[in-house]
């Protein structure tokens, strides 16, 4: 055993014996002409980009700048010739708040007007910076746009979720329903995770493992939801049916008595 | 009532020359119908009535009563902004001096009503009669909880239904509703109500109101409370809103021509069962904290803790409570502090544990009348905190 392993370190004959530094040195000049030429690269790009960088602060400080002024100007100019009393003159009565005068509102109104101005010539100019830079490869800035767009859906996602579960909240509430709020987080978290699927997806990020992730948990919420009101509302469905059938045999006879009512007198709300 | 535009047919079928009151009358049956004209040709000369009806006319009715029929009816449980629109082109149109505008069942208030509410507009100078009811001690308890405490209490208008279906109004009455009417039906909600008590005020109009006895409700059908509640609730919101300028000044009463002969007393009978709205209160105070926490002060909140904590019998809403509960809603709804929608739904709770508390005071003794008095009463002393509140929101009073 000691021969075999002593036959294959010795060298070959046909093979000169080569110096350990040189190979050495090649995977150290390789690397480090990788890392230059990948800084060049970004270098590159971020000189081919930051004209349209500079563009966009420029065109954005520039516009704001002048709707600070154009904003100012109208204030004084409408204030001058009074043109909220004369609104007040011609519309009637109207209540407003300092702060939501018209000629407030038209001032602040300029001005966003003009920042909105500035940011779209900026966009336009960087968009026109960067597709001259595209000729480098590179993934990052579309994937940031991604990203912008999977927070805007999850913003929108936790708005519709909050929206949604106060919804049901108070209905439940005022539909007697004993277990309003475990409905309302149910539908909560039926809304949160569909968004948080959406976003990933939209991300490209887990692939098939988020999918089966998603279509496990929706289906297990949507169960666990179906389960609760099912064996929940028993109650409230013969009560609606006991109400139907009260109030389809007293059609016709007497006013309907609020469901509320006891065995007195009837409530009769309005 | 009428629907958004029958006014070409109509008047084609009406004499032109000229009706000292026009009658606009609710979809009724027949024997209701022909009662309702035996009714109107008996207080007035039917030369000058002018009767419009969305139902035929019946065959033995007087044939020198004018009638029209009108077209298919909405079915709106009271007055509403097409209501006003169709009344003012129909009196326009007819040269009418008055209209009176009945609502559904009203083929229950007796003659005297008719002509007490039509006589007040024609021969006095009232702009806008409207009927004071005799009604069960239980019935019209959103009026008697928010409607009338708010409008007596911010418009300085002792009108007692202030939402009542049958009314009588003026020509420039119905000109002025009807203006207010069609920036709803331009914007399709031609069913929202009106509130013609509010306008008059702010107009400075002469308003009476007159004792017209009992009348049977017409119960709304098909949406219940938790539909109809937050519709009217949020109505008379946005009616106060709009009429911010005019309520925050401070006015005193003004003369309204109360022709009301006696208070209605009602005491004693059997008290209806308070469990389920205490239960609903119950439930809504352990699930609901999140949302009335954003509307309610804490001075509110603690009331409500200690509520929610009495045994049913015991049960009493401060009044003082439950107007600050109701301006304090009315300030959310102006701020928009959440979902205007959630807002009045989660009004709805604290509104049952109102009636509930109504419930067990006049049970123990107390006159229903002077329940709902002491209430608007209450609403009256805190009027100084919704001006102030309503100026500098961000203040929680104590």
């Amino acid at each position: 055993m000691q021969n075999v392993i002593a036959t294959m370190l010795l060298p070959a004959p046909d093979q000169a014996p080569q110096p350990m530094y040189a190979g050495n040195a090649s995977i150290w000049h390789h690397m480090s002409d990788a890392l230059h030429q990948s800084l060049d690269r970004v270098l590159s790009l971020l000189i081919a980009i930051l004209p349209g960088i500079l563009a966009f602060i420029a065109a954005l400080v520039v516009l704001t700048l002048i709707g600070i002024a154009l904003s100012a100007l109208l204030r004084r100019g409408l204030a001058a010739i009074r043109f909220d009393e004369r609104l007040v003159r011609e519309r009637g009565n109207v209540d407003w708040a300092p702060s939501t005068s018209p000629s407030s509102l038209i001032a602040r109104a300029s001005f966003w007007c003009c920042v909105l101005l500035g940011l779209i010539i900026g966009v336009s100019a960087f968009d026109a910076s960067y597709a001259t830079a595209a000729t480098f490869t590179n993934s990052l800035l579309p994937y940031l746009t991604r990203v912008v767009g999977a927070v805007l859906l999850l913003i929108a996602g936790t708005l519709f979720a909050r929206f949604l579960a106060r919804s049901v909240l108070i209905e439940a509430v005022n539909a007697h329903l004993e277990y309003s709020r475990f409905l309302s987080l149910g539908i909560k978290w039926l809304v949160l995770v569909l968004t948080g699927a959406m976003a990933l997806d939209h991300l490209e990020i887990g692939g098939i493992v988020v999918e089966l992730a998603f279509g496990i948990l929706f289906g297990g919420i949507v169960l666990t939801l179906a389960l609760a009101v099912g064996l929940g509302s028993r109650d409230l469905v013969s009560r609606s049916l006991e109400s139907h059938a009260e109030h389809a045999s007293e059609r016709g006879l007497a006013p309907p008595a609020a469901p509320a009512a006891g065995h007195g007198d009837p409530i009769r709300h309005f | 009532m009428a629907t958004a535009d029958p006014v070409s047919d109509m008047t084609a079928q009406a004499d032109h020359t000229g009706a000292g009151l026009l009658v606009l009358l609710a979809p009724m049956t027949q024997e209701q119908l022909q009662g309702m004209l035996a009714h109107l040709t008996a207080s007035f000369p039917a030369e000058s009535l002018l009767v419009f009806s969305p139902d035929a006319l019946p065959p033995d009715s007087d044939p020198a009563l004018r009638f029209a029929a009108v077209p298919a009816t909405s079915t709106s449980w009271t007055l509403n902004a097409a209501d006003f629109v169709n009344a003012y082109h129909l009196a326009e149109e007819n040269k009418a001096r008055a209209v009176l505008m009945l609502g559904p069942e009203s083929s229950s208030l007796d003659l005297s009503a008719l002509h007490s509410l039509a006589h007040a507009v024609l021969a006095a100078p009232t702009d806008l009669a409207v009927s004071c009811y005799d009604l069960p001690p239980y019935a019209g308890l959103v009026n008697s909880a928010i409607l009338y405490p708010l409008t007596r209490a911010l418009f300085a208008s002792p009108v007692r239904y202030p939402l009542a279906p049958d009314i009588c109004l003026s020509l420039r009455m119905a000109e002025r509703l009807a203006g207010v009417a069609q920036r709803f039906t331009a914007t399709n909600q031609a069913d929202a109500p009106l509130w013609p008590v509010n306008e008059a005020a702010v107009a400075g109009f002469d308003i009476g109101q007159f004792d017209v006895g009992p009348r049977l409700q017409h119960q709304p059908t098909g949406p219940g409370l938790n539909t109809i509640l937050p519709l009217v609730t949020g109505s008379l919101f946005a009616d106060i809103d709009a009429k911010a300028a005019f309520w925050q000044r401070f006015r005193p009463f003004p003369a309204v021509h109360n022709a009301i002969a006696t208070s209605h007393i009602h005491t004693g009978g059997a008290s209806p069962d308070t469990t389920p709205m205490l239960q609903t209160f119950r439930l809504a105070y352990t699930n609901l904290q999140e949302i009335w926490s954003l509307v309610l002060p804490p001075s509110s909140l603690l009331g409500l803790k200690r509520l929610a904590a009495t045994d049913g019998v015991a049960f009493r809403m401060p009044d003082s409570l439950w107007a600050r509960i109701v301006y304090d809603f009315l300030l959310a709804y102006r701020l928009r502090t959440i979902n205007r929608g959630h807002l009045l739904g989660a009004l709805i709770p604290l509104y049952l544990a109102w009636v509930a508390s109504h419930i067990n005071i006049t049970t123990s003794g107390s006159d229903t009348e002077s329940h709902i008095e002491a209430v608007a009463a209450a609403f009256e002393a805190e009027k100084t905190y919704i001006v102030s509140r309503w100026r500098w929101p961000d203040r929680f009073n104590s």
